[in-house]
């Protein structure tokens, strides 16, 4: 891969080299290193939840006057440099750290903080605000990171099952009633209890409900989060946990291919149709392989099926609306 | 076992399949259906009870073995199913939907979307529908109702489902290892408070209290784990030395779950159904809601073994029960 191509590839993604965290993700492997920029920005809002309630948030955001939860997701190339600008639109300090790989130290109010580091280890990553931990994470300040391992552009770690596509699943649980706390800089002083569970920053709508396959809303329509492909179309799912609370998660139809847990790689692949996925910050990576549906009589090769969480607490919204939580849809075209 | 009284009609009753908002009522006929290998028929009650170690009764609601249905009682957990893999499925399922609705997903089980028992990708059963499958692999399974499902599977709506391979043999999966004895652990918690709902609580909005689940009692396969599930034949094993015990090991909760074998190894040899590539060596399991895990223990020293299974707190880890029952080896 020549660097003509390279540029062309990040053109495409309109943001100077680095891919986008849409789900449909075409990485292209480039044979040189290269100099990865980005520049975010953390600002905070209210994201209205699926009962109404509009619930207080911040997050890593493309501009100063808009607020993205998650932040935008990055991909980039084993050995390349990123150099990463943060600029804190807030009177209150935050950072961004990828443990393992990078801590901007604290960015105080109104302070932007450019930093650098190597893409040194390929795996998938959050990064997010390690200050006033767990408070700022939960409130939003968090995205996915990946590195991919160099020159491959189908694998997970040198010598992993290949797949075709990759997506990002970043799990968040909200206790409004902690957002409120530390809007006005209070320290929460109650039990986490948790009303609201996303999944890449979106609830799930059933059919009727308003907001149902909007892509900005369902979280079951969103293109970054539903898994959507043909037979063959084995897609990398890097799981990342930002919220509070250990979850289970059950995919209908396929059993994934479970490769990591926490960012260690299994000592042998599994087929699981639940996979464990630890609280505060826990990771997994699976393959969805998109193969016929086995126990399908006669045998089907389309069909729309879900993905949840099998703790099913989180398939609620308010304490009610099921069907209204961390979830999302498997399509089989 | 008895027959409760409530069930599904406790407060909050909106008067009916009415009542409920975002379900998708459905009974259509089953898509390139055939003569089937085996067929299973289900119904649902919605007055079953179960009497824990304290003396208290707590309703639960299930499915019965017949179409037959309504405010009765039932059998706890609710009747396995248990087929031979290869074998085309019928599962006959009738639901007075004028009532209440509910479906069975067959957990684990991959068939076509209409057989897949998920109200919103196809429909919730009004009436009788037969769902059809073909069994691929053998392993240990559940199924479960899908219709609110944080309420209904919580009020105990599920059963084992246990695919055996295709010559009938006692092993764990086609050509894996042989056992003498089976245990089929279903272990799950119950918040008593949740017990008195009606069947679409929540589903129109408001504060069911769905997202916060506070158990206080803690069950293998529907026998309290307090006390009875130490004794109970239903739970309890006893096994001869040199014999081979297969525990099917189903986290029917909620809640993350370790088991601890009271120092007993076992070999991993299966999860969710699916054959480990290499077998693991374990004195305990941890598992998050939904996992199967097939053990194969091969006790050699005569003892009592009090096994328990720690339920977990989902933030903080914390132990918040604890369920004991025993494998004796003689």
């Amino acid at each position: 891969m020549r660097r003509r191509d390279f540029l062309k590839a990040g053109a495409a993604g309109s943001l100077g080299g680095l891919a986008s965290g849409l789900g449909l993700l075409n990485w292209t492997p480039r044979a040189e290193a290269a100099l990865i920029a980005r520049t975010l920005y953390i600002t905070q809002g209210n994201i209205v939840q699926p009962d109404g309630v509009s619930v207080f948030f911040k997050g890593f955001s493309a501009t100063n006057a808009t607020l993205k939860v998650p932040g935008l997701s990055m991909i980039v190339q084993e050995g390349d440099t990123v150099r990463i600008s943060v600029t804190n639109t807030l009177s209150t300090s935050h950072s961004f750290v990828i443990d393992g790989l990078v801590d901007s130290g604290t960015i105080v109010g109104g302070q932007t903080k450019t930093f650098e580091f190597a893409a040194s280890k390929p795996g998938s990553y959050l990064y997010y605000d390690k200050l006033n931990a767990p408070y700022n994470r939960l409130l939003g300040l968090h995205g996915g990171f990946a590195v991919m391992p160099g020159l491959s552009g189908n694998q997970l770690y040198a010598g992993s099952p290949t797949f075709k596509k990759q997506y990002f699943w970043i799990f968040n649980d909200i206790d409004p009633v902690w957002n409120e706390r530390l809007r006005t800089g209070a320290t929460p002083t109650t039990a986490f209890i948790p009303r609201y569970f996303t999944l890449n920053g979106r609830s799930q709508r059933p059919p009727g409900a308003p907001g149902y396959s909007d892509p900005n809303i369902d979280a079951g329509y969103n293109p970054e989060t539903k898994l959507e492909g043909y037979i063959g179309d084995r897609s990398l799912i890097r799981v990342l946990n930002a919220g509070h609370c250990t979850h289970s998660m059950h995919w209908h139809a396929n059993h994934v291919e479970w490769l990591t847990a926490n960012g260690v790689r299994r000592p042998a692949i599994w087929l699981k149709d639940v996979v464990p996925l630890d609280n505060n910050m826990g990771r997994a990576d699976v393959i969805y392989p998109f193969e016929p549906p086995p126990d399908a009589y006669p045998p089907v090769t389309m069909g729309h099926y879900v993905m949840h969480l099998h703790d099913e607490q989180t398939q609620t919204a308010g304490g009610g609306l099921y069907q209204f939580g961390a979830a999302t849809s498997i399509m089989f075209k | 076992m008895g027959m409760g009284s409530g069930g599904g009609m406790g407060g909050g009753m909106g008067g009916g399949m009415g009542g409920g908002c975002f379900t998708y009522p459905g009974a259509p006929a089953t898509p390139g259906i055939v003569t089937p290998h085996v067929t299973f028929v289900r119904g649902v009650y919605m007055g079953g009870s179960i009497r824990m170690d304290d003396g208290r009764n707590v309703t639960v609601w299930g499915f019965t073995d017949g179409s037959s249905g309504g405010m009765m009682g039932g059998p706890f957990p609710s009747p396995p199913i248990r087929v031979r893999e290869g074998q085309i499925v019928h599962t006959r399922f009738t639901n007075q939907g004028m009532m209440w609705l509910h479906t069975i997903h067959h957990h684990g089980i991959e068939p076509s979307s209409e057989n897949d028992g998920v109200g919103h990708t196809s429909f919730d059963v009004d009436g009788t529908y037969t769902y059809q499958w073909r069994a691929s692999h053998a392993g240990t399974y559940f199924y479960h109702c899908h219709t609110n499902t944080v309420l209904h599977a919580e009020m105990g709506m599920y059963g084992a489902l246990i695919v055996d391979p295709a010559n009938g043999e006692r092993r764990a999966f086609s050509n894996g290892p042989a056992y003498d004895v089976e245990a089929i652990w279903a272990c799950d918690e119950i918040d008593s408070s949740w017990h008195s709902k009606s069947w679409d609580a929540g589903t129109c909005g408001g504060d069911a209290g769905l997202n916060n689940l506070n158990a206080d009692y803690f069950i293998i396969t529907g026998i309290d784990g307090k006390t009875s599930a130490l004794t109970d034949p239903r739970v309890a094993v006893t096994v001869n030395r040199g014999q081979t015990l297969l525990i099917r090991y189903i986290n029917a909760g909620y809640y993350p779950q370790r088991l601890d074998l009271s120092g007993l190894s076992a070999s991993i040899v299966a999860s969710d159904g699916r054959a480990l590539p290499t077998p693991v060596t374990v004195t305990s399991v941890r598992t998050t809601s939904a996992e199967r895990y097939d053990l194969i223990l091969k006790p050699t020293v005569a003892g009592t073994y009090t096994v328990v299974v720690n339920y977990l707190h989902w933030v903080t880890g914390a132990v918040r029960g604890q369920a004991r029952t025993r494998i004796t080896v003689k």
